[in-house]
């Protein structure tokens, strides 16, 4: 099983690099995922954003939301989601939020 | 907050302490599935090894476990040994081998961790074996058991359970489809283009892959300005619009005739008169030629794939096309179920090459043509995914070896693949799907003023 290092703690990641204990995430966590997953050196606001209100929604309700919910939520263009998130809204938006992997085809 | 080890796997317990209930279970539901050939085929392997080579998983990885007359071997042994008078009788000498607990872990290692059900053995069996239509019933088997990786399993009970196997309630797909429809208003710049939903009397049903709505609604903008632009008779139904069936995949034909019927109810609530299956390959293998088996009717109505009506489109002259609108080079993926085992081959081929200016196939193509690696229920299953991306190197040379800029494939689960092997790999492409660049060259009819 893969790892990250983050402040001296080891966490653990699942075969495909997601959070094996999402109840672990923090926002520093997502900073470490990013890098280490997504090569994103750096998260800007948009990113802040959509992560976070990712993660807000799946506190709630245990999914991930509709890239409707996160565009409207955010004011960001449909199209400008993929690009901040190369891996696509599952496996990276989701994945730097914390979350479990969803079910279907992603 | 939580502490960092997680709870050991509960299906590693399960396959730990398996009863002998359990094992009974796996054989009476094999036993059942089995019929004449299944049975022959136990004795017409000649171990000619063409299979091995015919195997994404054997080229990559070339582990004697992924040759595809091994994984036959490990059902084909079981069947001798509980289900023939030699199995039973002289046992080893026949290569027979009992259901035990091992034997189960190396069914579960084999037939889900290491198949995609791609067909391709199949194919080029010398002896003209099913096997991946054996690797499947076996899975089958172990689904009866309760046996099936959870994580696929969880992907069928979504689905099951709520409709749809991301779980999309039915007012979030609604909102999706309506924000949809504004998008499709401002493309074609027509305020009265609209998205139907349950449209009674329709000439088409539409089915999606619920990442469509979830995750990438641009393939629903394609499709629908596609049926604007042809003027179509269409519409969605707003509960069964799923075209996934993951009991494909689990081998549970029970909950796999259940996804489909569910479709076919749709069409015939909704009074259309064509069953449309969006871009997937396995659900097109499932709802297509399938589920007339699972449920044992035949449908008197035809069910098509849309690249079927789009080529139909353009053959009719209902689209008109323009190559320059697609300059970059582009290559297109064959998924399994779509082509080799579901015969739609050259509809892909007349769009694509009537909607870009340089197509450029890939080798092998067609039927022959490899997994992406993403098939089989490989994508759900987490705890096999570092060989799903492995095995899809071979995919990833493919593509490479084509120079195209624009990977397309019409199938969502293998877009998913190829969007892995994309960063994976390196291959700095697009991935689309055909109906995205057929509507990215439609011209659109001049509208009356």
């Amino acid at each position: 099983m893969a790892t990250i290092e983050y402040q001296g703690r080891t966490l653990e990641l699942n075969e495909e690099g997601f959070l094996a204990n999402p109840d672990e995430w923090t926002e520093e966590i997502a900073v470490v995922l990013a890098k280490d997953q997504e090569n994103l050196d750096a998260l800007t606001p948009d990113h802040w954003a959509v992560i976070r209100f990712i993660r807000s929604y799946y506190e709630d309700k245990k999914l991930a939301p509709m890239v409707r919910a996160i565009c409207k939520t955010t004011n960001l263009p449909l199209r400008q989601i993929y690009e901040l998130f190369p891996s696509g809204p599952a496996k990276g938006a989701c994945k730097l939020a914390g979350l479990p992997k969803p079910d279907g085809c992603v | 907050m939580a502490n960092a080890t997680p709870p050991r796997d509960p299906y590693e317990d399960k396959l730990d302490n398996l009863t002998d209930a359990d094992i009974a279970v796996i054989l009476a539901e094999l036993r059942r599935r089995l019929k004449a050939p299944e049975i022959a085929a136990a004795h017409t392997c000649i171990r000619c090894g063409l299979c091995a080579d015919a195997c994404h998983y054997y080229l990559t990885n070339g582990e004697l476990e992924d040759v595809p007359a091994h994984k036959l071997n490990l059902v084909l042994a079981v069947i001798k040994h509980h289900f023939t008078p030699g199995g039973r009788l002289a046992g080893g000498w026949v290569g027979a081998r009992k259901l035990d607990r091992a034997m189960v872990r190396e069914w579960v290692d084999a037939l889900f961790g290491r198949c995609s059900g791609c067909g391709r053995c199949t194919m080029n069996c010398t002896s003209g074996i099913n096997i991946h239509g054996l690797i499947r019933a076996a899975r089958g088997a172990l689904a009866a058991a309760g046996l099936v990786p959870p994580e696929l399993q969880s992907t069928v009970m979504m689905a099951v359970e709520r409709g749809n196997n991301m779980g999309i309630p039915r007012d979030e797909w609604l909102e999706t489809l309506a924000w949809i429809e504004e998008e499709l208003r401002t493309e074609t710049g027509d305020p009265e283009a609209r998205i139907p939903v349950d449209a009674k009397g329709a000439r088409l049903l539409y089915t999606v892959n619920p990442r469509e709505p979830k995750f990438f609604p641009l393939s629903l903008l394609a499709a629908a300005k596609m049926f604007y632009a042809a003027g179509e008779s269409w519409t969605f139904s707003s509960d069964h619009y799923d075209v996934t069936n993951y009991g494909l995949y689990s081998g549970d034909d029970a909950h796999a005739g259940l996804m489909s019927d569910r479709l076919v109810k749709a069409k015939e609530d909704l009074g259309a008169e064509v069953l449309v299956l969006g871009e997937c390959g396995h659900g097109f293998g499932s709802t297509r030629w399938e589920a007339p088996q699972w449920l044992n009717k035949r449908f008197p109505f035809p069910v098509k794939s849309v690249l079927e009506v789009a080529a139909d489109y353009l053959r009719q002259g209902r689209i008109r096309l323009d190559p320059s609108k697609n300059r970059k080079p582009v290559t297109l993926h064959d998924p399994c179920n779509l082509v080799r085992l579901g015969g739609v081959v050259e509809e892909q081929r007349l769009l694509l090459t009537s909607a870009v200016e340089d197509f450029r196939e890939m080798t092998p193509n067609r039927q022959k043509n490899y997994c992406c690696g993403g098939g089989g229920g490989q994508l759900a299953m987490t705890r096999f995914a570092k060989r799903r991306l492995s095995a899809g190197r071979l995919k990833a040379d493919q593509i490479r070896a084509t120079g195209a800029k624009i990977v397309v494939a019409p199938c969502h689960n293998c877009i998913d693949q190829l969007i892995e092997l994309n960063k994976e790999y390196k291959l700095g492409t697009e991935v689309k799907t055909v109906i995205e660049v057929v509507a990215d060259a439609i011209v659109l009819p001049p509208r009356p003023a």
